[in-house]
Formats: structure tokens, C-alpha cells, sequence
């Protein structure tokens, strides 16, 4: 099991080793891409301006001096289509990663790249990214026809249907799972919206426009508006937390979001390969601190130290009990 | 071009099928303005229509998958008047995925007929086990950008044509992609009436083109606001969590008073785990005029926004 940090700058590489990451990904937006298309269409989950790298250079310094620490580098290659204009764009930017750049993989979402790169037989693995909303067994079992090593499942799966998935397909394909920081209010593959910094996102914004219930049948009575009201109260409180808790941060800085700690006996049980730390656009800092936080729990995992403990452990590092009992900063419910 | 009808059971089908009954079906004052505009003008540009077909079940959430009974009775009135008849499926977890091989079971048992995947793990189950049923893309795996809040501000600017384009496309206009759909058996493709427009241009490959109309889906989650309500606070909003079908007791409608654009009156609705828009007027009269062009295979109305049970 793992510890997959994001990075978007060499200059993050060292600190991100010497805190425990054990593999990397980042995104690359070549000047091309962004002559044509600007900023209104992104070629992989991030906003080309923070989020990722911008030259061929960079990214392969980066790489030659992570695989010296032993450390894989994978590229987002995640939009969730390419139109047949953008296609030869992105097979080309695939071939000049795999051969010329040597990263370890590509990580998907659409079918028809996947499709693409497969029968391209390229010589890095491909990756099914999370994008690609894979729920179930049967939809692993699709994707392997087009030969990945790995499939990313959405934040929005449960443990147990995790470890359903895992016990089908664990001699076929790793497993990856989320496991710190951002969520996604939505089904991250059916959700159309944009994160464009005019609007924001969707599940955000929302918390801010003005509502109106309409009830079915009979009067929406008083009792029941309160009902509804109060509900979409804690819904929009459960937004914040996906939210990075407004994107807040303890006293100390450690960021706050949503989090996978105290499933991580579990997942280690279970056989999950990799552990996702989420962030790209993210400062070095909370990248580092990110890092270290997965990597205390998952040393204490390694080495034995029973789940109640390790959850106690977890709980004490993210600094704010009241946040834990919310129940709404937590990916996965452990029993 | 074939006129569908999304149903919500055999009642549906008992009484008339004129225009004007069907867009008073749905109950909602908020949305029965939409649907009378819908009626009206696809009577301008079609006259009174026939259904010959009608889908039946739910896109966006396995627990509202339909009973076998239901569907039992729904295939029933379908055949007893020779309408042709698709089921619709959402994605799904692995507990879906049990659920809806039975209703395919009886499907294949009643006949066949369409099914609508909006899964690839739906896709493999029918090609694997159900080789008789008709696969149909769905709308929530074409994943052109929806997001009415921006999409047709992006349309309307001085945005360069090659945005504009990969807007209104989606991976459907590439060959190699409609190559692999048409080797998994799927002919025919389901989309949504795009508030930047749709550009139908792959229809050449020979797909056909399925469009709803009038509610666009926007976002969509495991995680229902709806089920929440009969949940103590810390357990509220967990993925797939069982729920008592709350969402069939309300609609909650967004107006967007925040924008950054002009655009404050544009509304959104909620119900259970999805957000819909409604189409304009503008969109439909677009939409018609590619169906009169010979484009759009189907057209498939919803007389209630899609989250019945």
C-alpha cells in the first residue's frame, strides 16, 4: 500500500520524499494546448494556472530525479473527453510522456483515450482515473479490456463496497482509493458543472442562492418547511466540510478536508495499492503536512499497531475532535 | 424520427396521449411552465405527434430502480399497444448491479427491448449475459460540459471557435470512439439539449441521436440531500445510503442570485440526487430545427422531471 502525494513543481520533490510519499502525479499543460483552447477548456482536472506543470523541461527533471529516490511519477491525461481536434494533440503529448519524459503512467478518464493509448501499447501503464466513476465490479471488469494496471475508485464508494471490488479483481488491476482532501459534493464522473474561478463550483454556489421548496400533493405546511429546511441546513454544512471546511486550517496550519486516516487499517487489510493524498493547486506546505499525516498512520499500520489505536492516532492528528465527531469531514464510515 | 415518452407506469398510457395531457402531468407549479412551452412548440414544429416507443425507469439513482412488478405491468401495457420499449438504468454499485439483472432477466423473458446504460458495468452484464437486450448510451456518459451557469456566457462571447467547438462536441465526433461503441453493439446515443447548442456533426458516423427534452441533467451524486432527512445529523449524506424515497415529496428549485453575469433568474432544480435545467425556449426552437434537418433520431419527452419512482 502506498502513499501517492500530488506535486506541480520540482522544486516540491525533495520535501514530498523526505515526507513520506511513495509515488507522484502531476498534471502538464503544454503552451499549445493553452494558444488554442485558453483556460476555458482544461486539458486534465485542473486549471492550467497552479495546478501544473508547463514545460517538457520541468517535467522531465522532475522525473529523472524522482525515479533517483524511487519514486513513479504518473501524469493526468483526465478530462473527461477529448474531441477528435484535441485528440492528435493529446496522443502525441501521451507518446512524448511515455517516451521521451519516461514517466510510469498516464492517468485516463475517457474511454476513447483509453482506447487510443491501449492499442498505441505505449510504454507506461495506464491508469483508470477516478473520473471514470467505476462503482462496481463489472465496470472494472469493462475497463480491463483496455489493459490497465491501476483503477482509481470515486471517493464515493463505501468501504465494504470497496472491499467487494477489491476481493473480485485484486490478481488483475490495483486498486487505488481516495484519501485526503478535497471531496466532491457530486459524483465526480456525472457531474458536468466547471471549477472555473468566474463561478466556482457548483455544489459551493449553490449554498449561496436563494431556495424554494415546493412540496408534493397536499401544502407545504410550517412543520414541514422546517423539516426540509433544516435538512438542507446540514446539507449545506456538509458542503463546507467538502470543502476543505471552507478550505480552513488548524492553528498550526495542517490543513483541514475530508479524510481517509482512520481507514486506513482497513484499506490495508482489505489490499488496496495506493493511497491518494489530493491536491495539486495546493501549497507545498499543505502538500508536506498532507503527507506526513498519511505517512504517520500508515508506519503505524505497517508495523502492527492495532486499529482502535491507529484511529485514536489519526483522530490526534488532524487536531479538531469536533470536526472528527461531525461525521461530515470523513470519505469513509469505519466501524 | 421517432417520438418517445418517458412513462412513469401503465397509468400513464390509460388515458390520452394528446400534447395537452401529457404536459399536465407533471405536478409541480414550478415546472409546469416548462412543460406547456414544450407542448406548444413541439406542436408548432410537428403537429399533433405519435408515440411509438416510451422508456421507462430512472438515469440517476439505482434506488429508484422499478419493481419487477412494475415493470412486469409497465412491458404489459407497452406491448398491448405496440409500443416499442426501453429501460432505463442509472450507474450503479455492485448491489445495483444485482438489482437490475433481475429486471433484464424479465425483460429478456417479456421479449427484449432497449436497455439505457449510463454504466460501463451495465454495458458488460448485457453483453455478457443479456446478448438480446439493445444497449443505448446514456446521457450521463457523454460528458460534454452542462454547467448553465457559464456554458452559454462561453457561447455567446468572443471565445476562440476552438473552445466553442470542444464545447458543443464531446468524444462522440471522434471515429475511433463510435468504432468501439458500435463493435460493443450500441447504435444509438442519448443526449441532452446543451445550453451552448449541440454539435450533431457525428450523426455521419451513422450513431443515432436520442435527445430529452425539456429537463437537462447537471450534476448528479451517491451522496442525496433527500435521504438525509430521516437521518440523525452525524449519519446524514452517506454514498448509496438506504433511504425511504424522500425525494418523491419535494422539489427544491435554485435561483441563481449569485452570478457573476447577468443571468439571476436562472433557475435549477433539485430533486433526491440530481440537479436538472430546464431547456429555453431558445434551446428547443435549436433543437427542433436539428431534428427537422434529419439529425436526431428520437426524441424522447419527460413530462415529469426524471426522478419518479
Amino acid at each position: 500500500m502506498k502513499i501517492l502525494a500530488p506535486i506541480s513543481s520540482y522544486d516540491e520533490l525533495e520535501m514530498l520524499a523526505a515526507n513520506g510519499a511513495e509515488e507522484l502525479y502531476c498534471g502538464i499543460v503544454p503552451r499549445e494546448w493553452m494558444e488554442k483552447y485558453t483556460g476555458a477548456i482544461w486539458l486534465n482536472r485542473r486549471s492550467p494556472k497552479g495546478g501544473s506543470l508547463d514545460s517538457y523541461a520541468d517535467l522531465k527533471r522532475l522525473v529523472d530525479d524522482a525515479h533517483k529516490l524511487n519514486l513513479p511519477v504518473f501524469i493526468t491525461l483526465n478530462a473527461p473527453y477529448y474531441t477528435a481536434e484535441q485528440m492528435p494533440l493529446v496522443l502525441e503529448l501521451a507518446h512524448k510522456l511515455s517516451d521521451d519524459v519516461g514517466v510510469d503512467a498516464l492517468i485516463v478518464t475517457d474511454i476513447n483515450l483509453l482506447l487510443r493509448l491501449s492499442e498505441a501499447k505505449l510504454a507506461t501503464d495506464l491508469h483508470v482515473s477516478s473520473v471514470a466513476a467505476t462503482l462496481n465490479t463489472e465496470a472494472v471488469r469493462f475497463l480491463l479490456n483496455f489493459g490497465p494496471s491501476r483503477i482509481i475508485l470515486p471517493r464515493s464508494l463505501t468501504l465494504a463496497e470497496i472491499e467487494l471490488i477489491v476481493n473480485d479483481v485484486r490478481d488483475q488491476v490495483e486498486i487505488e482509493v481516495f484519501m485526503l482532501n478535497d471531496g466532491c459534493a457530486f459524483e465526480e464522473g456525472f457531474c458536468s458543472t466547471t471549477h472555473h474561478h468566474t463561478v466556482g463550483a457548483f455544489c459551493t454556489s449553490l449554498s449561496e442562492m436563494e431556495t424554494n421548496f415546493e412540496w408534493a400533493g397536499r401544502n407545504l405546511t410550517n412543520r414541514r418547511q422546517k423539516w426540509l429546511r433544516n435538512n438542507l441546513t446540514d446539507y449545506r454544512e456538509w458542503v463546507w466540510y467538502v470543502n476543505g471546511n471552507g478550505c480552513g486550517a488548524t492553528p498550526k496550519g495542517l490543513p483541514f478536508g475530508p479524510c481517509g486516516l482512520c481507514a486506513i487499517p482497513d484499506f490495508h487489510r482489505i489490499g488496496v495499492a495506493s493511497l491518494k493524498i489530493v491536491g495539486r493547486e495546493a501549497s507545498p506546505f499543505k502538500k508536506m503536512a498532507s503527507v506526513k499525516m498519511v505517512r504517520d498512520i500508515v508506519d503505524r499500520v505497517r508495523t502492527g499497531i492495532p486499529k482502535l489505536y491507529v484511529i485514536e492516532r489519526a483522530k490526534s492528528l488532524r487536531e479538531a475532535p469536533e470536526h472528527c465527531a461531525s461525521g461530515f469531514m470523513c470519505y469513509y464510515k469505519v466501524d | 424520427m421517432e417520438w418517445c415518452l418517458h412513462i412513469n407506469g401503465a397509468g400513464d398510457l390509460k388515458g390520452d396521449l394528446s400534447l395537452e395531457h401529457i404536459s399536465s402531468l407533471e405536478r409541480s407549479a414550478a415546472l409546469q411552465s416548462s412543460l406547456t412551452l414544450t407542448a406548444r412548440l413541439i406542436h408548432e414544429y410537428f403537429g399533433e405527434i405519435n408515440f411509438t416507443r416510451c422508456v421507462f425507469g430512472n438515469e440517476f439513482c439505482e434506488h429508484l430502480a422499478p419493481s419487477p412488478a412494475a415493470l412486469e405491468s409497465a412491458l404489459a401495457t407497452t406491448n398491448s399497444q405496440n409500443l416499442a420499449f426501453t429501460l432505463l438504468t442509472p450507474y450503479v454499485s455492485n448491489g445495483g448491479i444485482t438489482a437490475y439483472k433481475k429486471l433484464f432477466v424479465l425483460l429478456t423473458e417479456r421479449g427484449g427491448g432497449e436497455v439505457v446504460f449510463n454504466d460501463w458495468g451495465i454495458l458488460n452484464l448485457l453483453r455478457r449475459e443479456f446478448p438480446m437486450l439493445i444497449p443505448v448510451q446514456g446521457r450521463l456518459l457523454n460528458k460534454s460540459l452542462r454547467d448553465p451557469r457559464v456554458t452559454t456566457i462561453y457561447a455567446a462571447s468572443p471565445a476562440p471557435p476552438a473552445a466553442i467547438t470542444a464545447l458543443q462536441r464531446s468524444n462522440l465526433d471522434c471515429d475511433s470512439y463510435t468504432g468501439l461503441l458500435s463493435r460493443l453493439g450500441v447504435e444509438t446515443i442519448e443526449l441532452d439539449n446543451l445550453p451552448q447548442g449541440n454539435d450533431l456533426s457525428f450523426s455521419e458516423s451513422g450513431m443515432k441521436i436520442s435527445v430529452y427534452l425539456p429537463f437537462g441533467f447537471i450534476s448528479t451524486s451517491r451522496i442525496c440531500m433527500a435521504a438525509g432527512l430521516h437521518y440523525r445529523k452525524q449519519d446524514k449524506f452517506q454514498p448509496g445510503a438506504p433511504c425511504r424515497h424522500e425525494c418523491q415529496t419535494h422539489l427544491l428549485e435554485y435561483t441563481y442570485t449569485n452570478s457573476p453575469f447577468g443571468n439571476r433568474d436562472q433557475k435549477f432544480y433539485l430533486k433526491g440526487n440530481t440537479y436538472f435545467y430546464l431547456h429555453t425556449e431558445a434551446m428547443m426552437r435549436a433543437l427542433f430545427a436539428q431534428a427537422q434537418e434529419g439529425r436526431i433520431a428520437r426524441l424522447t419527452l419527460q413530462p415529469r422531471l426524471p426522478m419518479t419512482q
